[in-house]
């Protein structure tokens, strides 16, 4: 193969640190949703490497990749809708302004 | 073209509670609107209970058979049945106490019960997962249905904010469970926990991975450093959800990391060392930060953080002692933990602005307003610091006699320790039930809900008896460790 | 008498009886019903416990066993079995039972049910602990105990009963929880709980000296040795009369029963090395109850103290580890219970009629409460050791064991009796002589008949084992022969006869 797999790996994980310091500087609920998005399709992408690299007689990867798409979808769903019920009544999706709980 | 074969008496249980779902969510259209709300939300909770029942049922009709599976991704030994009636024991339990308590603050009661049962089909799924895929969506099916019905109660503002808390450090956590997975695959080219246990190379990818997958499960079993959802989610969720979730989850997470675990291709000599420092953290900061909480639900949330390191000390101690620790600490801890939930859900007032929950205060004087309600309250948490002979010392004695017998000295001596220092704050609340007079802060819910109380009464007898009269039970559960372990 | 009471499960019938006892007070709303229905369990207690001497034979074994597998994963039995050594702490237990619950029939004032069931609850914990012959099963009973009494000082005790109870509590827990550690490690090394399987099992030194001191420490909070003792005033002070009696009467013997029960047959080695280290401690709790006795003001407070005396007096007959220091401390054990509790009922009784309990607040009750005086003296002498009595036949036996072993000990053990005698005598004195100056006592009434019967048997135990103390030495040297050829044998090094 041309590209070798450590790079494809080397982009996955910095795909996911970009991912992991979305989620812990944003402020914006729906900010972070986008990193946590960004880390789950980070893994995709090892996944497709390591099925066409390792073992590409097999599906699996693919398939994984594809289950993991699906569900980021039905979380990112499930997500905005309790982003946008907390809007309702908060009027704000500020993280740092929700915090009746505490310690 | 051929079709797989697919032996769905593997999944008996699970489709049961799948078809009570989709009833479920029908109901809601059958009755006429004139039907007044509580009696409709009874209706629709009698079927989910009836189909929690025909679930157990047949989980208990397959134990002692022989292990099966679903093309290597889906197992039914015995280790998946315990574990699928521990969770529709916790399950039924949890239901008793929404069945007066969901009426009070809602009118969307299918809603309620189908993602109830989807996120006991979850924790099923779980627990008897071979496969990595197949764990990762089952996690999500259970995650995603707990992340909504933590934040049910939509008139309560830190009921939205515990969802949010927790769909967001869920699904975080969730990114790494499937990084350690796609790690995993990548070392051994499978997902399937049989080959990663054949092939794994135990370099820097099976370790690498392997960690992952701990982060992950540490978030859903509530492991220090990963407990900060924790407290709010517990807080903010309307209680019975709190006290399904505190088991079921847990129960779920602790089997599959057992089956994990023995996949893992990293010695034992690592992977336990590991966790029995994260069983010793876990435990010492759940106790600790339990000492100064004033809410109740939010010592309990603590005191099941600490909970979740006892049991891990059993997972320290490996495969067969280990395992039937667990398994018998996960039964008790339903009975008792569900309890003192029950008890805590009388002790709440209700609230729009504030957050709905009971302070320790409300428990003042509650053995003079009810002797009963105070004693059966003490035995919960006489039990949970593991006081004998109730339920909760046997599940310690157990997970400590597994440590000591592989070794762990140390972690059952921190454990002991651990639970004296617990008893002080389980005793604070019997100081304030028996010792205390009622000021205006006491508060009970009136009248007492038929369906709690027997949710209590069901949870109390457990208490008391498990420990004394589960002997030869134990080893059965010993028995189903040692078909996993030797598998 | 020709009745074979063997055949029956005797022990586990003394053992049970009270809980069912608990069990029908459920059902029972009425107060006299309540009060009559706990009397007569605990006396019912008491009278099948005699059984256990009708058919008692004179050797050193355990009797009257029940062996039962009960959890077979792990190998735990339900064992119970009686021998010279707790056959009197458990008559103890049931004769103190029913005397309890008829003095607490007129001073529970609310919730007099959920007394009387920690009352009965609390005696089936007891006797359990005195009886069980399986570790895990002495150890559930060991920390169950802590329940009853922790309700009973902290919702009908005095002022700081809160405090007391929860430091009872977590003092004792604490204290106990090495020990579960280390049952298990002995599990682990030998693959048996079972302490007569335990006994004929060798371990190794380390195993022993670490085994030791984790029991010893759970033991010596509960007996309790010098300076584990913190806990015991507040308990005692705060604690009702009946929580007190029991407390002082029962539950501190726990703590030397254990020490006979396991610290010296199963880790005889670790025993032999650190009995200087707990005559030490005896010793200064001797010396430390006496002088801090002598200047209480609260007259339950001294008797606390000098409870720390008298059990450090008792701790030295143990580690003397030869027949007559073991036999003295059984007995003196027993005896102690006997007058200690006799005390604390007699402060009881004054303090329900004048609701105070400093000594400055008496004086002169001679002349108004004769019958109480004479009672008291009686007593008082009692627990001084005046010879006659069962008190003396102990501190007897025990100063000559001890002198046996080591005369310093003896000399420094007398010092604490004399001690003994001055502030218990300086007390009674104060209460009872002098001029009838205060008002309060001027009207004051004597003893009813019920307080009379409650004092009754003690008083003639009194006189009993102090005038045929072997009727009682006979059933417990034995046992304590028995237990000292058990340790020579295990041990590496031998023991004095």
């Amino acid at each position: 193969m041309a590209i070798p797999l450590s790079w494809y790996l080397i982009v996955a994980a910095a795909l996911f640190c970009i991912g992991f310091y979305g989620v812990l500087a944003r402020r914006n609920a729906v900010a972070i949703l986008m990193g946590v998005e960004l880390m789950l399709n980070a893994v995709n992408i090892n996944f497709l490497a390591f099925w066409r690299y390792v073992r590409p007689e097999e599906p699996l990867g693919q398939v994984f990749a594809i289950f993991v798409l699906a569900v980021a979808a039905a979380e990112a769903a499930v997500g905005l809708a309790l982003i946008i019920s907390i809007y309702r009544t908060r009027k704000t999706i500020n993280i740092d302004n929700i915090d009746l709980l505490r310690g | 073209m051929n079709l797989p074969h697919i032996d769905f008496s593997v999944i008996t249980p699970e489709l049961i509670v799948i078809a009570t779902a989709l009833v479920v969510m029908l109901a809601e259209f059958v009755g006429a609107h004139a039907t007044p709300s509580p009696t409709r939300s009874h209706r629709i909770a009698l079927i989910a209970l009836l189909g929690l029942v025909l679930a157990a049922l047949a989980a208990v009709a397959g134990l002692g058979r022989a292990a099966t599976d679903i093309q290597g991704m889906l197992v039914a030994d015995d280790l998946g049945r315990y574990l699928e009636l521990v969770v529709l024991l916790a399950a039924a339990l949890g239901l008793l106490l929404a069945w007066d308590y969901l009426p009070q603050f809602t009118k969307m009661h299918s809603e309620y019960y189908a993602l109830y049962l989807l996120a006991v089909v979850g924790m099923m799924f779980m627990g008897k997962s071979t496969e990595l895929i197949t764990l990762f969506v089952s996690l999500e099916i259970l995650s995603v249905a707990l992340y909504v019905l933590t934040g049910f109660h939509r008139g309560q503002l830190a009921a939205g904010e515990a969802a949010l808390k927790y769909f967001l450090l869920g699904a975080f956590s969730s990114a790494f469970f499937i990084y350690g997975a796609a790690l995993l695959y990548g070392d051994t080219g499978s997902t399937h926990l049989v080959d990663i246990a054949a092939r794994a190379s135990g370099g820097f990818l099976t370790l690498a991975g392997l960690a992952l997958l701990l982060v992950g499960f540490g978030f859903k079993l509530a492991v220090v450093p990963f407990h900060m959802w924790t407290p709010d989610v517990y807080q903010g969720a309307p209680t019975p959800v709190t006290a399904f979730m505190s088991v079921g989850t847990k129960a779920a997470a602790f089997v599959a990391l057992f089956r994990v675990l023995q996949a893992a291709g990293v010695s034992y000599a690592t992977w336990s060392l590991v966790l029995a420092l994260l069983a010793t953290l876990t435990m010492t900061w759940g106790n600790l930060a339990a000492l100064r909480q004033s809410s109740l639900k939010r010592m309990l949330a603590y005191s099941s953080i600490a909970h979740a390191g006892y049991m891990l000390i059993g997972v320290t101690a490996g495969m067969q002692l280990g395992l039937s620790a667990v398994l018998f600490y996960l039964f008790a801890y339903a009975f008792m933990n569900i309890g003192a939930f029950a008890v805590v859900s009388l002790l709440e007032r209700p609230g729009y602005h504030a957050t709905q929950d009971a302070t320790i205060d409300a428990a003042r004087g509650l053995f003079a307003r009810k002797p009963l309600l105070a004693v059966v309250m003490a035995i919960f948490l006489l039990s949970l610091a593991g006081v004998p002979p109730l339920a909760g010392f046997f599940g310690k004695l157990y997970l400590f006699n597994a440590a000591v017998q592989s070794g762990w000295i140390w972690l059952a001596i921190v454990g002991m320790i651990n639970s004296v220092v617990s008893a002080y704050y389980y005793l604070r609340v019997t100081v304030l039930m028996f010792m205390t007079e009622a000021d205006e802060t006491s508060f009970l819910r009136s009248p007492l809900s038929n369906a709690t109380g027997l949710a209590i009464a069901v949870a109390m007898v457990g208490t008391l008896l498990l420990g004394i009269f589960a002997g030869p039970w134990l080893q059965q559960l010993g028995q189903a460790a040692l078909a996993f372990a030797g598998s | 008498m020709s009745m074979d009471l063997t055949a029956i499960p005797l022990l586990s019938l003394i053992l049970w009886l009270p809980v069912v006892g608990a069990l029908l007070l459920f059902f029972v709303r009425k107060e006299s019903t309540i009060k009559l229905i706990a009397l007569a369990t605990m006396l019912l207690d008491f009278v099948v416990s005699l059984g256990l001497l009708l058919n008692w034979s004179n050797t050193g074994d355990m009797q009257f066993v029940e062996k039962l597998l009960w959890i077979p994963p792990l190998n735990i039995s339900y064992h119970l079995g009686v021998d010279g050594i707790s056959l009197f702490l458990v008559l103890l237990t049931t004769l103190l039972g029913p005397i309890v619950v008829l003095y607490s029939w007129h001073n529970i004032k609310n919730n007099l049910r959920a007394f009387m069931v920690l009352l009965l609850v609390q005696q089936t914990g007891i006797v359990g602990v005195f009886t069980s012959l399986d570790l895990i099963l002495f150890f559930i009973f060991w920390e169950f105990t802590l329940i009853p009494m922790y309700f009973l000082i902290g919702r009908w005790g005095g002022q700081r009963r809160v405090y007391a109870a929860v430091k009872f509590f977590l003092y004792t827990m604490a204290g106990s929880a090495l020990m579960l550690v280390v049952i298990l490690l002995l599990y682990w090394q030998t693959g048996s709980f079972d302490w007569i399987e335990l006994q004929q099992t060798p371990l190794d030194p380390t195993v022993q000296t670490w085994a030791f001191l984790a029991f010893a420490l759970a033991f010596a909070i509960k007996v309790p040795l010098f300076p584990f003792h913190t806990w015991l005033p507040d308990a005692h002070v705060e604690a009702p009369t009946a929580g007190s009696v029991i407390l002082a009467g029962v539950l501190l013997k726990m703590g030397i029963y254990g020490f006979l029960r396991f610290c010296l047959p199963l880790f005889p080695d670790a025993t032999l090395r650190f009995a200087p280290w707990i005559a030490g401690l005896a010793l200064a709790g001797i010396l430390y109850g006496a002088l801090v006795a002598l200047v209480q003001k609260d007259v339950k407070s001294l008797v606390a103290y000098s409870s720390i005396a008298h059990l450090g007096f008792v701790m030295l007959g143990v580690v003397s580890l030869n027949q007559q220091g073991l036999a003295g401390a059984v007995l003196q054990s027993v005896n102690h219970g006997l007058s200690t509790g006799a005390l604390f009922l007699m402060v009881g009784m004054i303090y329900d009629r004048r609701h105070t309990r400093l000594l400055t607040e008496f004086g002169g009750l001679w002349k108004q409460i004769p019958i109480y005086s004479a009672l008291l003296l009686v007593v008082v002498m009692a627990s001084v050791g005046l010879p006659g009595l069962n008190g003396f036949v102990g501190e007897f036996t025990i100063l000559v064991g001890a002198f046996k072993a080591n005369r310093l000990w003896a000399v420094l053990g007398t010092v604490g009796v004399i001690f003994a005698a001055w502030y218990l005598l300086a007390a009674v004195r104060g209460m009872l002589q002098g001029p009838l100056d205060n008002p309060a006592n001027q009207k004051l009434q004597d003893l009813s008949a019920r307080e009379i019967w409650v004092l009754v048997p003690l008083i003639l135990l009194f006189f009993l084992i102090g005038l045929f103390p072997n009727l009682f030495l006979d059933k417990i040297n034995p046992a304590v022969e028995t237990l000292l050829h058990g340790m020579n044998a295990a041990a590496q090094i031998s023991f004095l006869p």
